[in-house]
C-alpha cells in the first residue's frame, strides 16, 4: 500500500476578483522510502498542493471542493483538526523555503528544536534536549550543545536550513515535505544539504517529496518525478525515463530551455509566451497557446491520462514525438 | 595587437564602515565587500561574475556606475579617468554605461508609465527630441519585444519577464558602451529566462555592446560570457575564458563551485563526483588571515593560513589563478 496517495485533489482561492484554480484535479502516490520530486514553475500548484491539505492555508479564501489525500489509507481531508495535528509535524514532516522566516527569532533554537518531541513524542525536556542535540549533530552542526543556546539571527542561511531539517527529523517523520529546502542557499551549501538528506533518507527509510524548479536538483535525488503546470500534472515518470523519454512537450520544451554546465549552446530553446492567468482558465489544455505540437481538441478537452508504461503516465492528446 | 581595454579597472576596493554605537558614530570596523578586484573590458566582449551570496559581485557592480563609490583603485572608462570626474563632466559620461537590476518588481517605478520610464534618461541628460526620441522609443521597445501599445500602461500590467524586458530597453536607451547586468534573469522561470537570456545575448551582438554579467548561476554565465572572474569574499581568484574555466578550473574553489552545479540529467548527476566543501562562507568583516579560502579548501597547507596569495598567470597572461598550489 502507498504511504500517501493523492487522488483528484482540488484546492481552489475563492477571491474577490474571482475563483483561482491553483490546483486542478491531481493525482500521484508515494512510497515509503521513495523520493518524488515535483517540478514546476512558479504558480504551477506545487507548493499548494502540499500545503492545503495540511491545512497550513488559510479557509477561506482555500477551499478543497474536490479529492482525498490517504495517508496509510486515511483520508486526511477529513480528519479531524486534533487527529491532523497529532499527525503534521509528527508523522508528516516539513521544510519550507526560506529558513529566515520560519524560525522564530524570539527563541533560542533549543526551544524550538524540542518542542515537537515535547509535544509529539510526550518527552520530558531534559530527554527532549538530548535528542534534539543528536539531530543537531546528523544534521553536520558541530557543537550542539552550544547551538541549542543561541538564537537564530546568529545562524547563516545554511546553518539555519540544517536547524529546520533537524527539527523536522526529531519526531521520526515517514513523510518529509521539503519545499524548495535550497532555493534561497548558495549552490555549495546546496550540495552539502542535498546531501545531508540522502543520508538521512537511507538510514530512517522516510519518504521525500521534494518540490522545485530546479531540475538539477531533481535529476539528482529523486526517483519519481512529477511534473506540474497551472495546477495540473503533465507527466509523472521515474526519474531515468522523464529526463530521456519524456512524453510531455511541456516536459521536454522545460527540459531544452534550462541551461547546463556540461553544455554549450549557442541559443536556447525558448517557450515562447507566458504561464497562464490562473483566475482565468479556459476549458482544455492550460499549456494550449504556447504547445508546439497542439491540436483542436487540446482547446477542447483536458487530456486523459495515458500510460506509456506502468509507471509512466502523461498527460497529453499528442502520443507520436520525434 | 591586443585591443584596448574599454573599462579599466585597478585594484578596485569597496568597503562599508560597520558602526555599532549610537552615540560612538566612528566606525568599528569595514566590512571589505570589494577589496582589490583588478580586470579588463574590451569592447563587444561579456564577462561574467560568479561567485557566492557576500562575496562582492553586486558592490563590484554597482561601484563600476560610480552607484556606489569606491573606496580607493581606479576606473578608466575609455581610457579615462572615471573616479577623477565630477559635476557636468561625470553626468556626460554616465550615459556610456548602464544597469540592469535583479529585481524588475523593484527597478520600475510602478507610478511611472513605461513611456515616462523610458523618457527619463533621455530628458535628464537633455537628449529629448519629441518626433525622433519617440521613434527611437517605439524601435528599441519593438526591439525588446514589447508592443508600443505598452507605451501607456503601468509596470504591474505586466509580467516578471516583461518587465525585465523594459528594464532592458532603458539601459538601452541611451546608447551605452557598457552594460552592467546585475543577476538579470535570477527571478525569472525557467521558460521565461531563456527568452530573457536569448534577448540579452542578441542585443549585445547586435549593438556590439560590452557586458559585465554578475550572477551566482553558472549555468545562466556559461552561456552568455566570453570571460568569467570567479569571486570569494571581496577578491578575484580565478579569472580565464569560459571554455577553460569549465573544462579546465583550476582554483580549488572555481572546482569546488563548478562540482556543486547540479545537472538535468540523474545519469550524469550519478555519475559525478563532487567536491564538498566544509563549511561556510567565513565574514567579511573578519576574514580568514592569509588566503581568505582556507578555511574551506580541501588542499589547504600551513603556509595559506600566513600569507594572502596574489592572482598569478596560469599557462598564459589571460589565465589568471590566485593560489600557491597551482602552478
Amino acid at each position: 500500500m502507498a504511504l500517501l496517495e493523492i487522488k483528484n485533489l482540488k484546492a481552489h482561492f475563492h477571491t474577490r476578483k474571482g475563483v483561482v484554480k491553483a490546483v486542478n484535479g491531481i493525482s500521484y502516490s508515494l512510497n515509503p522510502g521513495e523520493t518524488l520530486g515535483i517540478v514546476g514553475e512558479s504558480g504551477s500548484g506545487k507548493s499548494v498542493s502540499q500545503l492545503s491539505y495540511l491545512r497550513l492555508l488559510p479557509s477561506p479564501p482555500l477551499r478543497i471542493p474536490e479529492g482525498e489525500v490517504l495517508y496509510r489509507g486515511e483520508n486526511i481531508l477529513t480528519m479531524s483538526d486534533d487527529k491532523l495535528r497529532a499527525l503534521r509535524g509528527n508523522k508528516i514532516s516539513m521544510i519550507f523555503q526560506e529558513p529566515m522566516t520560519s524560525l522564530n527569532p524570539y527563541l533560542t533554537i533549543g526551544s524550538q528544536l524540542i518542542e515537537p518531541l515535547v509535544i509529539h513524542s510526550k518527552l520530558s525536556k531534559k530527554v527532549a534536549w538530548k535528542e534534539a542535540c543528536e539531530a543537531l549533530n546528523r544534521v553536520g552542526i558541530p557543537e550542539a550543545e552550544k547551538a541549542m543556546k543561541v538564537y537564530p539571527h546568529e545562524f547563516s542561511g545554511g546553518m539555519r536550513q540544517r536547524v529546520m531539517i533537524a527539527m523536522a527529523l526529531t519526531t521520526r517523520p515517514e513523510v518529509l515535505i521539503a519545499d524548495e529546502p535550497t532555493t534561497a542557499l548558495d549552490v555549495t551549501v546546496q550540495a552539502q544539504i542535498l546531501e545531508i538528506l540522502k543520508t538521512i533518507q537511507k538510514e530512517t527509510q522516510m519518504a521525500i517529496i521534494l518540490i522545485t524548479h530546479d531540475l538539477g536538483v531533481i535529476a539528482g535525488i529523486s526517483d519519481k518525478v512529477v511534473v506540474m503546470y497551472a495546477g495540473r500534472v503533465f507527466e509523472e515518470a521515474p526519474v531515468d525515463t522523464l529526463f530521456e523519454n519524456s512524453e510531455h512537450p511541456y516536459t521536454r520544451a522545460l527540459l531544452k530551455s534550462t541551461p547546463r554546465i556540461d553544455i554549450s549552446q549557442e541559443k536556447i530553446p525558448v517557450i515562447g509566451g507566458t504561464i497562464p492567468d490562473l483566475s482565468q482558465l479556459k476549458t482544455g489544455c492550460p499549456f494550449y497557446e504556447r504547445c508546439d505540437y497542439r491540436k483542436d481538441i487540446c482547446q477542447a478537452e483536458f487530456p486523459k491520462v495515458r500510460k506509456v508504461s506502468s509507471v509512466h503516465e502523461s498527460f497529453c492528446h499528442v502520443e507520436n514525438f520525434k | 595587437m591586443k585591443p584596448t581595454p574599454i573599462l579599466k579597472v585597478q585594484n578596485l576596493k569597496v568597503h562599508y564602515p560597520v558602526r555599532s554605537g549610537f552615540i560612538n558614530f566612528k566606525p568599528q570596523s569595514f566590512l571589505k565587500a570589494v577589496d582589490g578586484v583588478s580586470f579588463d573590458l574590451f569592447p563587444g566582449e561579456v564577462l561574467g561574475l560568479v561567485g557566492e551570496s557576500g562575496c562582492g559581485k553586486s558592490s563590484l557592480g554597482k561601484s563600476l556606475l560610480r552607484l556606489q563609490e569606491p573606496t580607493a583603485g581606479q576606473i578608466e572608462l575609455s581610457g579615462q579617468d572615471f573616479l577623477a570626474l565630477k559635476g557636468e563632466a561625470l553626468r556626460s559620461r554616465r550615459p556610456e554605461i548602464q544597469m540592469i537590476f535583479q529585481d524588475p518588481y523593484a527597478s520600475l517605478d510602478p507610478r511611472m508609465t513605461i513611456e515616462a520610464t523610458l523618457r527619463e534618461p533621455l530628458e535628464a541628460h537633455g537628449l529629448w527630441k519629441s518626433t525622433q526620441s519617440q521613434k527611437t522609443l517605439n524601435k528599441i521597445l519593438d526591439r525588446v519585444g514589447i508592443s508600443s501599445v505598452a507605451l501607456s500602461k503601468y509596470p504591474h500590467e505586466f509580467s516578471g519577464g516583461q518587465r525585465q524586458r523594459i528594464a532592458i530597453a532603458r539601459a538601452l536607451i541611451l546608447n551605452p558602451k557598457i552594460i552592467v547586468a546585475d543577476e538579470p534573469v535570477s527571478s525569472l522561470d525557467v521558460s521565461v529566462q531563456a527568452q530573457v537570456l536569448n534577448l540579452l545575448k542578441e542585443i549585445q551582438k547586435e549593438f556590439n555592446l560590452s557586458m559585465v554579467f554578475i550572477s551566482h548561476n553558472l549555468a545562466v554565465v556559461k552561456y552568455i560570457a566570453d570571460r568569467i572572474a570567479v569571486m570569494y569574499l571581496g577578491k578575484i581568484v580565478e579569472i580565464t575564458s569560459k571554455t577553460e574555466l569549465y573544462s579546465r578550473p583550476q582554483h580549488p574553489y572555481t572546482q569546488a563551485l563548478i562540482s556543486a552545479v547540479p545537472i538535468a540529467d540523474p545519469k550524469v548527476e550519478k555519475a559525478r563526483k563532487r567536491i564538498q566543501l566544509q563549511g561556510e562562507l567565513p565574514s567579511p568583516i573578519n576574514p580568514p588571515k592569509g588566503c581568505a579560502f582556507h578555511t574551506r579548501c580541501p588542499i589547504v597547507k600551513e603556509s595559506c593560513k600566513a600569507e594572502a596569495p596574489k592572482l598569478k598567470d596560469f599557462e598564459k597572461p589571460s589565465w589568471q589563478v590566485s593560489c600557491f598550489e597551482v602552478r
